[in-house]
């Protein structure tokens, strides 16, 4: 086990060395261009990849060489920490933090600082946010309060009656599902008494998963009203299940993340609601808040946290809402 | 031998029968569950149970061969991630082309069997001729192909295929679905293969003495190949399969799809040293893992209560094995 860990370090080791090399052979580095280190949680995962599109573009911009890196399809602080340390032995002039555990990746943050280099968290936060530079995120809890706002339109909710949803979660400890939960389950508690979160279950950031889930909850709860699935691969997952089960538009679901095929059901009716984030805006305000830091050395103008709204997609959202706020692919 | 003799004598028969071990736990499963919860004992239920076992059995059978001959494919839960994101390409640039939503399902089935069995012929061929152990070889191919599947799809479900595709996974038979009967056709299929024709012969020598096997005329390098390509094609349907399920291809299907498909054939009775295994108690094994998944969903219990019960029941599935082998080892 211990080989295989250190055999896994030094493959990423060689993995970040390759990527610097082939960097500097594509894109022969200006004399005057800032290095900028993204790290990332997960490159699987299409909210990444959108990110990546937007910090690539404001890279571009404004003349900085951008190091892209993370693990390939785990979101863990075992396989990103590993990551973190190469990438700061590479020298950045400024490093974009995504810490996949609030706990584990702060020691990576005091490393940086150590070594001169800013800290920029977008969308997950370390505990400690006294050496991070900025902060930049969606907002979790108000996308899950307005998934509620969103659900109890869609069920017609009325006071006196009584309702059953479901709540199809990733993980237990996710700070994103954590805080979209709580926006969504304060929201029905103070203003839509009456309806009941009846099941929860995780998963794993496999649609198939979540629709094994949703499947069984349809026969378990014949008088179901609704479903929150609290990101785009639970949003998958639900509205297959839907579609089998023939029940598209007699059981409300309101998803998030504006993956392009739950984007495309919006249109069909399998989605009441999607509750869409801005990860490109996300990575281009942190590579433009470095920029800023590099030009001046100073704090000052810069905000600790900025906090980027979400949209709810619908099927009354023109056309070129949709498209813009679809999260862009390769 | 008297009738009470002859009485505990067919006893002792059954009990060392792993099959008919295997049907009392699923029955016992059955009615822990529907007291539980009297919804449990539905149709609509076993049509969950059956919509999880398809996959799940698809790679059970081909690991079935696999193991049977002495190997093991850690390489098919990838596969299926990878054939499902390969033929969801296929069916959109097909949609988009304007062509017919049935001729694409068509097109995009072979697609995924085909990407299967490379990925299966890659396997064979790192066995064969790199005399690479199974283990590490398919390890290797198990790392590429879901690495391949990210980055082919940029991590995203690929949709804009067939809408056709989903509505095939609506049960119309009892708790069957198309594809589901697909399945349970391939699946007799294979077990017609395996215990009456000469590449189940073929396979169990192999498993039980390769060198025995090779000196009585067996091209065992070719059978090898021609096991790890069906696993592959199988792995691959499944991607298939998955596709019908989701209306999209997800480069996560399938991920852990090789522990559930390993555990299935060790549960149906099959050892790990090769030699001895049989696709009914593969296809038990693998209704008993589905049929946990759903019930414990169903009770409201966190289905990470699976694995625990999936970890027992493999661990009384080898004990049973290592008590058998004894008591045939003492009577010699």
């Amino acid at each position: 086990m211990n080989s295989f860990k250190k055999l896994s370090a030094g493959l990423v080791a060689a993995g970040v060395a390759g990527a610097l090399l082939t960097g500097t052979v594509v894109a022969p580095a200006h004399a005057a261009n800032k290095k900028i280190a993204f790290v990332m949680g997960a490159e699987s995962d299409p909210f990444f990849q959108a990110m990546k599109v937007g910090a690539e573009a404001a890279a571009k911009a404004n003349n900085i060489d951008l190091i892209w890196q993370g693990d390939p399809s785990e979101y863990s602080p075992a396989t990103q920490i590993p990551v973190v340390d190469q990438v700061l032995a590479l020298k950045p002039d400024g490093l974009v933090l995504i810490p996949t555990d609030p706990t584990a990746l702060q020691a990576s943050v005091t490393k940086a600082k150590a070594a001169g280099i800013p800290v920029i968290n977008v969308d997950t936060r370390v505990g400690d946010l006294t050496d991070v530079l900025s902060f930049i995120t969606g907002d979790n809890a108000d996308g899950g309060a307005k998934a509620a706002d969103a659900l109890a339109k869609a069920i017609k909710w009325k006071k006196g009656g009584s309702y059953q949803v479901v709540v199809g979660l990733t993980s237990a400890t996710a700070t994103t599902n954590v805080a979209r939960l709580n926006g969504f389950s304060k929201a029905i508690a103070k203003k839509y008494p009456g309806i009941k979160i009846v099941d929860k279950a995780y998963s794993q950031s496999q649609p198939a998963k979540a629709n094994t889930n949703v499947s069984n909850w349809l026969t378990k709860y014949p008088k179901l009203s609704g479903i929150f699935a609290i990101d785009g691969t639970n949003a998958a997952g639900a509205a297959a299940a839907l579609q089998a089960k023939g029940l598209t538009g007699k059981i409300a679901l309101v998803g998030y993340d504006a993956y392009k095929t739950n984007v495309d059901l919006i249109g069909k009716g399998v989605f009441t609601a999607l509750v869409a984030q801005d990860p490109a805006a996300e990575a281009k305000l942190a590579i433009e808040t470095l920029v800023k830091f590099f030009a001046t050395g100073s704090k000052d103008g810069i905000k600790a946290e900025v906090v980027i709204p979400n949209v709810v997609l619908s099927k009354t959202t023109s056309k070129a809402d949709l498209a813009k706020y679809t999260y862009v692919q390769k | 031998m008297t009738s009470e003799q002859g009485v505990k004598a067919f006893a002792k028969k059954l009990i060392g029968n792993q099959q008919f071990l295997l049907l009392l736990v699923w029955f016992a499963m059955i009615a822990f569950f529907s007291a539980f919860n009297s919804i449990f004992f539905s149709t609509a239920v076993f049509g969950n149970i059956l919509l999880d076992w398809a996959p799940v059995v698809l790679m059970a059978v081909g690991q079935t061969f696999v193991i049977i001959s002495g190997g093991i494919d850690l390489s098919v839960g990838s596969t299926v991630a990878l054939s499902g994101v390969v033929a969801a390409f296929q069916m959109q640039y097909m949609m988009n082309a304007g062509r017919n939503q049935w001729l694409a399902i068509a097109v995009g089935t072979l697609v995924a069997a085909l990407t299967g069995v490379v990925i299966g012929l890659v396997n064979g061929f790192l066995i064969t001729k790199a005399k690479i152990v199974p283990f590490i070889a398919t390890l290797v191919t198990m790392g590429a192909a879901s690495g391949l599947a990210i980055v082919y799809s940029g991590g995203a479900p690929i949709g804009g295929g067939p809408d056709k595709a989903i509505t095939l996974s609506v049960p119309w038979l009892g708790p069957l679905s198309s594809p589901g009967i697909a399945v349970i056709f391939i699946v007799l299929i294979c077990g017609l293969f395996l215990h009456r024709a000469r590449f189940g012969r073929y396979t169990f020598a192999i498993g039980s003495n390769e060198f025995a096997a090779r000196s009585a005329g067996i091209n065992v390098n070719r059978h090898y190949m021609k096991i790890y390509a069906l696993s592959g094609l199988l792995s691959g349907l499944a991607g298939m399969y998955f596709y019908c399920r989701l209306g999209s291809g997800a480069p996560t299907s399938g991920y852990g799809g090789e522990l559930d498909a390993i555990a299935s054939v060790v549960i149906g009775g099959a050892a790990l040293s090769g030699g001895i295994g049989r696709i009914t108690g593969t296809v038990l094994g693998a209704l008993i893992l589905t049929t946990t998944t759903s019930g414990l969903i169903i009770i409201g219990v966190a289905p990470d209560w699976k694995q625990v019960v999936v970890a027992i029941l493999i661990a009384a599935a080898v004990l049973l094995q290592g008590l058998k082998s004894g008591s045939r080892g003492g009577s010699r």
